[in-house]
């Protein structure tokens, strides 16, 4: 049995804050260097690196973020981790009348702040300083170049500098916490330790239609938010530190152009994602495919081609882990949505689970999304799929702002999806728009989900069919289908018109039937009488269709069809019109086409 | 003395602290809540309730929306002016000049078994007997009376409770077929409840399900940090 790390937003920002590469940090500072000294288990000395930059006449040393230099004036005072070579190795190329103090009281700080802690860089320093002798200098590998510089350490085989690994920089950090002094120390919410409180908390700049100085995520800026008579962050005891962190996490991944977030806004929505995984390269693999798995607009065909054939194998029932091992196993995947609401940050949707429950639950929605022919080429992200189905003139601005919200959440998590997305699908249509493959999309998959939650494991049988299945049992469907045959019919009798059928007739055929459907009949007879003459071909096929249709609809006379239909109908009705249409009719050979629309009507019969 | 309360409800929002002006709420009912729920059937100052463990039965799901509410609190000191002076002019809170639209995100479809405890304070009269106590609660549990609506975390969001008696089996748990497969839950610090003998200090502890239940420490438990 695992333990499931399922704690708040904050929790986990910071641990993200953790993982970040030249991260901000509270207690460090910009210092140049030129040397750093590699350092085995043991800490004996194996090598010295240059770090100075070589592109120039002289070698120049270059910045390092380290744990933040002391003001020295005329006293002995040492840095942490990191120092001159006086302090840190007792030489210097000069007389040095007090080398051997510096070197001591280095020595001695840097023991006194690493002490007791189990870590093999900081175990190793301790090594290295406890058995230090300034006449080792003498040997190799040190240099004479390195006399005055300031020097680092680094551990063997590590990429990182001793003062970067995780144990080191919690010691720099509780030191700045310590600075203002202990005694106002409180209980951190976040970290659970006890430490400097946070009285306001960073703002957070970023997220899309906030103010641009930077909202608050955390905040108590009206009276009606504190309890028991609190003031500002004694609402929510945090820790000077955790707050400085989730605030540096969190800006870092809203920033324009970062990995971790979604590029344009869902909705009103911004949303960031991260994993968390035992190592960081599994963990920024696991980033990439999130991105990619998140919003597939404007990326890399390949890149998508590749996750799209990895959620086709997970929704075969692999695991994530053995198609893509370096995404790493237990591997925790992380979205936060965020809305802006004045000077304030709202959470849309938090969502935490294993990056393989999402790949499961994202491998179902495009199982459940798939209609034939697709109308896409790529898989379409949640943000195109709303775009396309509920956006007056498609336009990301008229998108109902909580619907997407709602849809990427229910994409996540495998739930419903909202109802209200197959109404705003079938208002378009109602309104005018052309149906398309994309509202068919969305209707099949409200459908598809609903049919889901009675039966999870739903056969092929049993769905909302994918592409054409001519004995589905829904009159909706078949109602669609019959309009579309119709439409067919139109279009093989009078070929292209200013208003056809589909403009006039689709909304009110699919919400009243039996108001509707009379007409149509009636002008499909005479549409049917044209193409006899013209295409007799095609009448053929027509009839046929139309035949078949009626045997499933079976309406004795016309006063039969259903008075409406509710919205699931509608939604099966859009669908039906949508494969119909995009079908070959039975006994249509393969290079009999209808002449186009746009084409002349006195086109020779195929 | 020992009860078992099954309480559920359609919506919750136990509002996490540090999330609580644009409300995001904690994972599970947290020990105060559960406490608001018992002392809304049966409270005397003679005795306190402990909760001892809460027992997870639904999947943790969360919704959202948004809502006009108002900025300001009823000043208790103008209240108190208010009935010196014996009139309630300028004491009113106008919700259209005060206003402020919040943001929540809330538990759905909650369900939750209660276990808890009470003792006896330095209040209780010669009445007072745990015996007495424990059968007014129970009588009063078992025919669905409570002195206010108890509410899970908020009070929009009204709770409905059954008494669990002693000889029977709790009720079923989708919680535990949905995470089994996942073993334990961390979910962090969560509050336990608000010392109100030392400065309304928030109190916290490592809640964390294990088989579905949460074990809560008690009120003076080292575990709880402050």
């Amino acid at each position: 049995m695992t333990e499931q790390i399922q704690q708040g937003i904050l929790q986990a920002l910071v641990r993200f804050y953790d993982r970040m590469q030249n991260a901000p940090a509270l207690g460090w500072s910009q210092v140049k260097f030129g040397w750093a000294i590699v350092l085995n288990e043991s800490g004996h000395p194996v090598d010295v690196m240059d770090l100075r930059d070589q592109s120039g006449k002289k070698p120049a040393n270059r910045f390092f973020m380290v744990p933040a230099e002391v003001k020295r004036t005329a006293g002995i005072s040492p840095n942490f981790l990191w120092d001159k070579s006086s302090y840190v190795l007792g030489k210097t190329a000069g007389a040095g009348k007090r080398t051997a103090q510096e070197h001591a009281a280095f020595v001695k700080k840097n023991l006194e702040r690493i002490a007791g802690v189990e870590d093999a860089g900081l175990l190793a320093l301790k090594a290295f300083l406890e058995n230090w002798s300034p006449e080792r200098f003498e040997s190799e590998p040190f240099q004479t170049d390195m006399l005055d510089a300031n020097i680092m350490f680094r551990l063997d085989g590590d990429a990182r500098y001793i003062h970067e690994r995780p144990a080191a920089r919690k010691l720099v950090e509780a030191r700045a916490l310590e600075a203002d002094g202990p005694e106002d120390r409180i209980f951190c919410l976040v970290t659970g330790e006890n430490s400097k409180p946070a009285r306001l908390h960073p703002a957070i700049k970023g997220v899309e239609g906030a103010q641009i100085a930077g909202a608050s995520l955390v905040s108590f800026n009206c009276d009606a938010f504190t309890s028991y008579g609190k003031a500002q962050g004694e609402n929510a005891p945090t820790s000077e530190g955790a707050a400085f962190r989730y605030g540096a996490a969190l800006n870092s991944m809203l920033q324009r152009g970062s990995l971790n977030r979604v590029a344009r806004p869902i909705g009103d929505t911004t949303v960031v994602f991260w994993a968390e995984a035992s190592d960081r390269q599994a963990a920024e693999a696991a980033d990439a495919f999130g991105a990619i798995a998140l919003s597939s607009d404007n990326k890399d065909d390949a890149e998508v081609e590749k996750v799209s054939e990895t959620l086709k194998r997970v929704s075969r029932g692999e695991a994530l882990h053995t198609i893509r091992p370096d995404l790493g196993e237990g591997t925790r995947f992380y979205v936060l949505g965020l809305a802006p609401n004045a000077a304030r940050l709202s959470v849309r949707f938090w969502l935490c689970d294993t990056l393989d429950a999402f790949a499961r639950n994202l491998a179902m929605h495009y199982q459940d999304i798939a209609v034939e022919p697709a109308p896409w080429r790529n898989l379409p992200s949640p943000f195109l799929l709303a775009v396309k189905t509920t956006a007056m003139l498609e336009k990301a601005d008229n998108i109902p702002k909580r619907l997407v919200a709602d849809i990427l959440n229910a994409i996540l998590t495998g739930r419903a999806y909202p109802r209200t997305w197959l109404s705003s699908v079938i208002m378009r249509l109602r309104a005018g728009d052309d149906p398309t493959g994309w509202h068919a999309a969305a209707a099949r998959a409200v459908l598809q989900r609903m049919k889901r939650k009675i039966n999870p494991t739903i056969s092929e049988k049993e769905s909302v069919p994918v592409s054409l299945n001519r004995d589905y049992p829904n009159i909706g469907y078949q109602l669609g289908r019959l309009f579309a045959v119709y439409e067919l019919a139109q279009r093989a009798a009078l070929g292209g018109v200013n208003t056809s059928m589909r403009d006039k007739y689709f909304g009110a055929a699919s919400a009243t039937p039996a108001s509707v459907f009379p007409v149509i009949i009636r002008n499909g007879q005479n549409h049917l009488g044209v193409v006899r003459k013209k295409l007799a071909g095609w009448s053929v096929i027509i009839e046929k269709e139309l035949e078949e249709i009626f045997n499933k609809i079976s309406p004795e006379e016309p006063s039969s069809f259903p008075r409406s239909l509710h919205l699931e109908q509608q939604g099966e009705f859009a669908l039906g019109y949508y494969h119909q249409r995009s079908a070959k009719l039975a006994g249509q050979k393969s290079n009999q086409s209808l002449p186009e629309i746009e084409n002349d009507q006195e086109d020779e019969d195929a | 003395m020992g009860i078992r309360l099954h309480i559920w409800g359609e919506r919750a929002c136990f509002t996490r602290p540090e999330l609580k002006a644009e409300r995001v709420s904690y994972d599970v009912i947290t020990p105060s809540a559960a406490r608001g729920i018992l002392e809304a059937i049966h409270w005397k100052p003679a005795i306190r309730w402990h909760i001892d463990r809460i027992h997870v039965l639904k999947p943790i799901q969360f919704g959202s929306f948004r809502r006009n509410e108002v900025s300001a609190k009823a000043n208790a000191r103008n209240a108190a002016t208010a009935m010196k002076a014996g009139t309630t002019a300028g004491l009113g809170l106008v919700a259209e000049e005060n206003r402020q639209q919040r943001a929540a995100m809330i538990l759905l479809d909650v369900a939750y078994v209660v276990e808890a405890h009470f003792t006896m304070t330095d209040r209780a009269g010669p009445d007072d007997n745990p015996a007495k106590h424990i059968s007014t609660f129970n009588r009063r549990a078992e025919r669905g009376q409570c002195f206010h609506r108890p509410c899970l975390g908020t009070r929009e969001f009204p709770a409905e409770f059954q008494l669990l008696p002693e000889e029977a089996a709790l009720p079923h748990s989708d919680f535990l077929l949905q995470t089994q497969a996942a073993g334990d839950v961390d979910l962090g610090w969560m509050l336990h409840d608000i010392d109100f003998t030392n400065g309304k200090i928030s109190k916290f502890f490592r809640a964390r399900i294990h088989n579905g239940i949460i074990d809560v420490p008690p009120f003076d438990s080292p575990e709880l940090a402050a």
